[in-house]
């Protein structure tokens, strides 16, 4: 009964706000079109890493080198060949796939602070491979690359524009949270929020936790390698920043302010950070130093709604 | 006193044996100079009710720590229906069918009491299935509910946990270990804090499920032991000091000297 209620409400929520942010383009001014989606690119990197976080209990810092391994796939699909949505996709989740399982099977072997710094020094090395390899990865400057054409290979194509770039990622990051969500309600979601409760209990009922764990690790690097490759569609440049360990931080500051566990929490914290951080750069010019008082309400947050921004609104809403 | 040995031939091909479903050979652990155990000589017959009784820091925990992989002994072998098990790690070992309840209350404080016995009993199959909800799986749920319903607790399937009472939590702990369907169940002192009442519940429950098990119970209360147990093994700072039916054991003067004598 409760059920089913609890269904229609996700429901009609969920349409509500894919209708809002479907007619988005026609409403928004180009540049307010271009930063929502943005965010919700950069929230379906907080998403995936939510996955690990909220979910598992295991803290990642390794999410910069998944995304920007993303990216680089992205970028190596379309200069190599004609450009093609498809290849890039291929490409960038390929790239995602193999950095994430290499990290997943050496980080997954240890735990709480010591998984968080073993995936921080692979998102590092990664960084120095790629920010060194100038022949490849254009080093510093990064890569530049042509955008693809919106489409189905053999049968539709059409150029991209801001509109229907920004239906792509919405539709991206509508499925991804469809299908994470459901990976976390399925028996596999279950065992990984037993191991977050109790690690060891859970191996002593019969699961083979590591094994649970690199799976998790896996999913979540291919979910923010999918962000990358959006990312790179979007600003049709890759660069070496993106793979640096601040971009994992800022992943984590987003699962936080918006509220672990919940997916759309993330979400939600990586659309705030981002509007604290324009405004106040609106506000008080480029150069300011947004990051001081950014920290002042990310503490804030952390002490007086401790579940994040989400669940302090659904408190809020329950009362 | 009659022990079942119905076991039927065990797969240990052991002519001549009763049909054994654990075994250790020389059994020793060493935590830096203390010999938690001693060259321990355990053997357990299938359909068995067996109480391990002994002071404070005998070793009775470590015994169990060893059969369940959370420690690896120092030596000896642990066999269980004649394969050696030593060394597996506690999945394995939960998988070939032992499991466990903790003298310290381990369960997944902040999920549903039908959601601790579940995630148990879905540890056997679907455990990797990622794209249907879990209440899809209705061999499972079933299993859970008859789990619930066997310790008494199915009235509070959808408390959280951790606000069961004490005595709920005790239950719910040989919950979970039931729901894995073991052939062995190793209890550590599942009354533990428990009221008269509780505990006699409690026993009325162990004595309920042993019919299709072997049983292994760790516990200081010698009334319920004398009335449980088909036998008794009595370890001594990590040696087995005594082992026999219960009046057996009441009669030995070395037991009672080190034991029993208050
Ligand atoms: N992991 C460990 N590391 C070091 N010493 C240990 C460890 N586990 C147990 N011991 C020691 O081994 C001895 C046996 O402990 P154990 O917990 O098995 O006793 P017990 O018979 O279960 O006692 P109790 O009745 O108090 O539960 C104790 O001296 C204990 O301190
Ligand atoms: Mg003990």
């Amino acid at each position: 009964m409760t059920d089913k209620r609890h269904s229609i409400l996700f429901w009609s929520g969920f349409a509500i706000v894919m209708a809002l942010l479907f007619v988005s383009p026609y409403v928004l001014p180009p540049f307010w079109q271009r930063f929502l989606t943005e965010v919700l690119i950069w929230g379906l990197l907080a998403m995936s890493s939510d996955l690990l976080i909220g979910y598992t209990g295991m803290v990642s810092f390794g999410h910069s080198a998944f995304f920007g391994l993303g990216m680089y796939g992205a970028a190596a699909a379309l200069l190599m060949f004609t450009p093609s949505l498809v290849l890039a996709l291929a490409f960038g989740l390929i790239g995602a796939a193999v950095v994430s399982a290499f990290v997943a099977y050496f980080s997954t072997r240890l735990r709480d602070i010591y998984f968080a710094i073993t995936t921080l020094i692979f998102s590092q090395i990664f960084y120095v491979i790629i920010f060194t390899w100038t022949d490849v990865t254009g080093g510093e400057n990064g890569l530049n690359f042509p955008r693809p054409r919106l489409g189905i290979p053999g049968i539709w194509s059409e150029p991209f524009t801001a509109t229907t770039l920004h239906w792509f990622v919405l539709v991206v990051v509508a499925g991804s949270y469809l299908i994470l969500r459901r990976i976390t309600q399925s028996p596999f979601g279950m065992v990984l929020q037993s191991i977050r409760e109790n690690e060891p209990r859970t191996r002593a009922i019969g699961y083979p936790v590591e094994r649970y764990k690199i799976m998790a690790v896996m999913l979540s690097g291919l979910f923010a390698g999918l962000a990358g490759v959006l990312y790179a569609l979007q600003n049709r440049f890759a660069a070496p920043d993106f793979v640096f360990f601040l971009i994992s931080g800022e992943a984590v500051i987003f699962n936080v302010m918006g509220g672990i566990g919940t997916l759309v929490g993330p979400i939600l914290g990586a659309g705030t950070f981002l509007l604290l951080r324009e405004l106040l750069g609106r506000i008080f010019g480029e150069n300011f130093p947004y990051l001081i008082p950014l920290g002042f309400i990310f503490i804030a947050i952390i002490i007086f709604m401790p579940q994040g921004l989400l669940g302090f609104a659904r408190r809020w809403l329950n009362r | 006193m009659e022990l079942q040995s119905s076991g039927g031939p065990s797969a240990a091909g052991r002519q001549g044996e009763a049909a054994s479903v654990l075994r250790t050979e020389g059994l020793t652990i060493r935590f830096g100079g203390l010999t938690a155990l001693n060259n321990v000589n355990f053997e357990i017959g299938r359909g068995e009710i067996r109480a391990i009784i002994g002071p404070n820091g005998a070793g009775k925990s470590t015994f169990f720590n060893c059969l369940t992989g959370v420690l690896r002994p120092t030596s000896g072998r642990i066999l269980f229906n004649g394969e050696d098990i030593t060394g597996l790690p506690p999945n394995e070992i939960s998988k070939k069918g032992i499991a466990r309840s903790y003298q310290i209350t381990n369960i997944l404080p902040n999920a549903t009491t039908l959601e601790n016995v579940r995630i148990a009993a879905q540890s056997r199959r679907h455990g990797w299935s990622l794209f249907r909800h879990y209440t899809a799986f209705g061999d499972i749920m079933a299993k859970a509910e008859a789990v619930l319903n066997s310790v008494g607790l199915s009235p509070k399937a959808d408390e959280l946990a951790c606000n069961l009472s004490h005595g709920e939590q005790r239950n719910l702990e040989i919950g979970i270990a039931l729901a894995t369907e073991p052939q062995l169940l190793c209890l550590d002192e599942p009354t533990a804090g428990m009221s008269t009442a509780e505990t006699h519940d409690t026993m009325e429950l162990i004595r309920g499920i042993a019919k299709d098990l072997t049983i292994l119970i760790v516990e200081h209360d010698m009334k319920v032991v004398m009335e449980l147990a088909h036998r008794i093994t009595v370890l001594h700072y990590g040696e087995i000091l005594a082992e026999g039916t219960p009046e057996e054991i009441q009669s030995n003067p070395r037991v009672l000297e080190v034991y029993l004598k208050t």
